[in-house]
């Protein structure tokens, strides 16, 4: 590194320094120590965007740490140390909720491969197809508190559904009722609602496969089950790929609306997520710190599956 | 290169902290905006076309007495009244006066909130309501409206079944019975039930608790000693339960709302009682019209336990309280006063349906219904579930909605409840 900065850097050397900061840092060492008048320059350009990030989301991502670790109510403001972890492990709520989370992981490949299966049958023409493109994508464009209220209607005890289950001779089912069951349905209501998204995804990675070795699968007699299994779905393991890591981001972070018009959390507090969680601690229950607790928890759990994402686009790529 | 990108980003972040430092936290930073002469209040009502009157007089009251602060009411969605009110009590800046349910809600939020008791001397006898927003001896709002728990129920339903429709059954066998009756006859449910939420158990509670607990046990549970092993606070939930087994609710209860479904499933005669509230919502100002005043009932609890005395639940429903933060804490009181002034509340009980905590004020054109509640309040007490933490009232609505679904036994919620109820 030069110990002696030029005094001043003209404009047409600043005009050429954006392919380098896009380059990163030690992509760009030996253009720079060529050049080395211009070294401020990708901090100078950076720090904007730098500056947003600390300050938006770093600094009070630490200060909502750093919040957790201190009481609630006459202790407001006070360290206690861990106790709101402890508190938030010991609440059986909280169980719940996390345990709904690993669910939602297990529900993850139904929720990928009903969007893929559709988009299959569209891509192999079945009668009606370009109806079934329109009508699959038309719940996307609902938001989740009008999709959540009229599942409401169809899902009450005496409602449509129900009467009509009793028509034809099966007993009427509490679908948002039963601890049991209530999660499910809400899981349900939440796939139908968003599988359109991932249906396009699906369809615009079909667009990408080679059609002659659907051609020569079939030339040599393979069914429809085999062409999905041996062709299709290996041709489509990048596009597979990306829908499980979107369909796994919107089970976690996009179920508040549902879950909040359709069970509130119940019954018995069995359809608790975490951000419901933390929303009701937050709000209802005056407890800001431990809902902080609870939302660094969320974050460190979103984290982990975020990096094992990452890692698993990584390998697929490299495989490419 | 490390060292070149770690300097300024050190450098930021050390910037950062020195000017972040003193903005968050410290609550107690006074910054009410009174020195503007102005005065912010939030509710969830101001918005309300029924609350237009009780509003235009409140004003002109305070500005008699305060001819130059401006007022600022700001409607807040009740949804998310305690979310905005918990994160402006966390900074320590927000309005100067806010209004409070009673019980829980305004309990939690003591350590944000002035004592009134200085300001509101001169109102002390006239209204009425007061324990719902004290703690420890200390008032912390002053009531607008007193909220209670009557069980209403439809006389014509009573009648097409045969019953006597003057006579509501006294005992719970005779509610059984009655329910009986009218299912045979009707194929009506007894009960219109939302406990989606989990509030159902908490109108149980506070409609059926005089007809469970002594006297002598309602007046301990009130005043904090609450025996959760009892055999009568027992009988709460075994009645709640025994009603939900025994098909006297309508179909899904733990799906169906109570704000404003299981009222609608009640006015629509779809269920021959519900327990409902005597201001506001889900009440006779709301049923009047529908059901018609002459066929709205009103009783009390019927006597469960022997010796229990049924009367009516009520508390202090609404009232606004000043925010420790304000710049001039006995000009904020003094809206709290106009904002309890006689003209206010009669406004507010005419436009609104509402029990005004103001005794001076009498119900016009409530009916039949309206009356009889009138007429239960001065041998009324404290709801029961009013007296209890907002924590505790929560794990009450989850247990409530495990003991409909049969997941859970009536020792098990109630340890569960004597453990928070401990806790809170």
């Amino acid at each position: 590194m030069p110990s002696v900065r030029p005094a001043s850097a003209g404009r047409t050397d600043i005009a050429a320094v954006p392919p380098v900061a896009l380059m990163g840092p030690g992509q760009a060492a030996p253009r720079r120590r060529r050049r080395g008048h211009d070294h401020l320059a990708p901090y100078a350009l950076l720090a904007p965007a730098l500056l947003v990030i600390v300050m938006f989301r770093l600094w009070p991502l630490i200060l909502g740490v750093n919040f957790s670790f201190t009481g609630d109510g006459d202790r407001n403001g006070t360290p206690v140390g861990l106790s709101n972890y402890t508190e938030l492990f010991d609440d059986p709520v909280f169980r719940t909720a996390l345990r709904n989370v690993g669910l939602l992981v297990l529900l993850l490949p139904v929720a990928v491969a009903i969007p893929g299966l559709l988009a299959t049958f569209i891509f192999l023409r079945v009668p009606g197809h370009r109806v079934f493109r329109n009508v699959y994508f038309f719940p996307a464009v609902l938001s989740p508190v009008i999709i959540g209220a009229i599942f409401n209607l169809l899902l009450a005890a005496d409602g449509p559904l129900n009467a009509g289950l009793q028509r034809i001779g099966l007993g009427s089912v509490d679908w948002l009722g039963e601890p049991k069951l209530a999660i499910f349905t809400v899981v349900a209501v939440h796939i139908w609602a968003t599988f359109g998204m991932a249906l396009v995804v699906f369809l615009a990675g079909f667009a990408t496969l080679d059609t002659t070795l659907l051609d020569a699968a079939r030339a040599d007699g393979a069914s429809t089950a085999q062409v999905i299994w041996h062709v299709i779905i290996p041709g489509l393991s990048r596009t597979i790929q990306f829908v499980f890591v979107t369909t796994m981001i919107g089970m976690l972070t996009s179920m508040f609306g549902l879950l909040f018009v359709m069970t509130a959390g119940g019954p018995g507090g069995s359809t608790y997520l975490p951000e419901y969680y933390i929303w009701i601690q937050q709000g209802q229950m005056n407890r800001p710190a431990l809902a902080s607790a609870a939302s660094t928890v969320l974050f460190l759990v979103m984290l982990v599956v975020g990096l094992a994402q990452i890692g698993l686009l990584r390998r697929g790529r490299r495989e490419d | 290169m490390k060292q070149r990108i770690l300097g300024p980003v050190i450098a930021l972040v050390v910037i950062l902290a020195s000017t972040a430092c003193g903005s968050a936290k410290s609550p107690g930073n006074s910054n009410g905006g009174a020195e503007s002469g102005k005065l912010v209040v939030w509710d969830w009502k101001s918005s309300d076309k029924n609350a237009q009157n009780f509003v235009a007089k409140a004003k002109s009251d305070f500005a008699k007495k305060h001819p130059n602060v401006t007022l600022e009411f700001v409607a807040q969605p009740f949804e998310n009244y305690y979310t905005l009110l918990g994160a402006a009590i966390q900074a320590g800046k927000g309005p100067d006066v806010m209004l409070f349910n009673g019980g829980g809600q305004i309990r939690d939020r003591t350590n944000a909130l002035l004592p009134l008791d200085q300001y509101v001397t001169q109102d002390k006898d006239r209204l009425a309501g007061w324990d719902a927003f004290s703690k420890d001896g200390k008032i912390y709002a002053a009531p607008i409206t007193l909220q209670g728990h009557p069980i209403y129920y439809n006389k014509s339903i009573y009648t097409k079944a045969g019953l006597d429709p003057d006579k509501p059954p006294a005992t719970w066998d005779a509610l059984l019975s009655s329910c009986t009756t009218i299912k045979n006859a009707t194929k009506l449910p007894c009960f219109s039930l939302g406990n989606k939420e989990g509030y159902g158990i908490q109108f149980w509670m506070s409609g059926m608790g005089s007809g469970i607990l002594s006297p002598a046990e309602y007046d301990n549970w009130i005043a904090g000693k609450r025996d959760w092993n009892s055999a009568n606070v027992k009988k709460i939930f075994a009645t709640w339960k025994q009603a939900g087994d025994a098909g006297l609710n309508t179909s899904g209860a733990n799906s169906t709302a109570m704000f404003m479904d299981q009222y609608t499933k009640f006015e629509g005669g779809k269920a021959a009682n519900v327990i409902g509230l005597m201001s506001d919502v889900g009440g006779w100002h709301e049923m009047n019209p529908i059901i018609g005043a002459d066929n709205l009932g009103v009783m009390l609890s019927p006597v469960i336990t022997p010796g229990a005395v049924p009367s009516l639940a009520f508390d202090g429903g609404v009232g606004y309280g000043v925010a420790k933060w304000t710049k001039d804490p006995a000009l904020a009181a003094d809206l709290v006063r106009s904002l309890t002034s006689t003209d206010a509340l009669t406004a507010y009980a005419t436009d609104a349906g509402a029990i005004a905590s103001d005794k001076t004020v009498t119900i016009a054109g409530g009916g039949s219904a309206a009356a009889a509640i009138a007429a239960a309040i001065p041998a009324g007490k404290p709801a029961l579930h009013v007296a209890l933490s907002a924590k505790t009232q929560d794990v009450m609505g989850r247990v409530s909605q495990q003991l409909l679904s049969g997941s859970i036994t009536v020792d098990e919620a109630v340890k569960q409840l004597a453990t928070a109820d401990q806790a809170g």
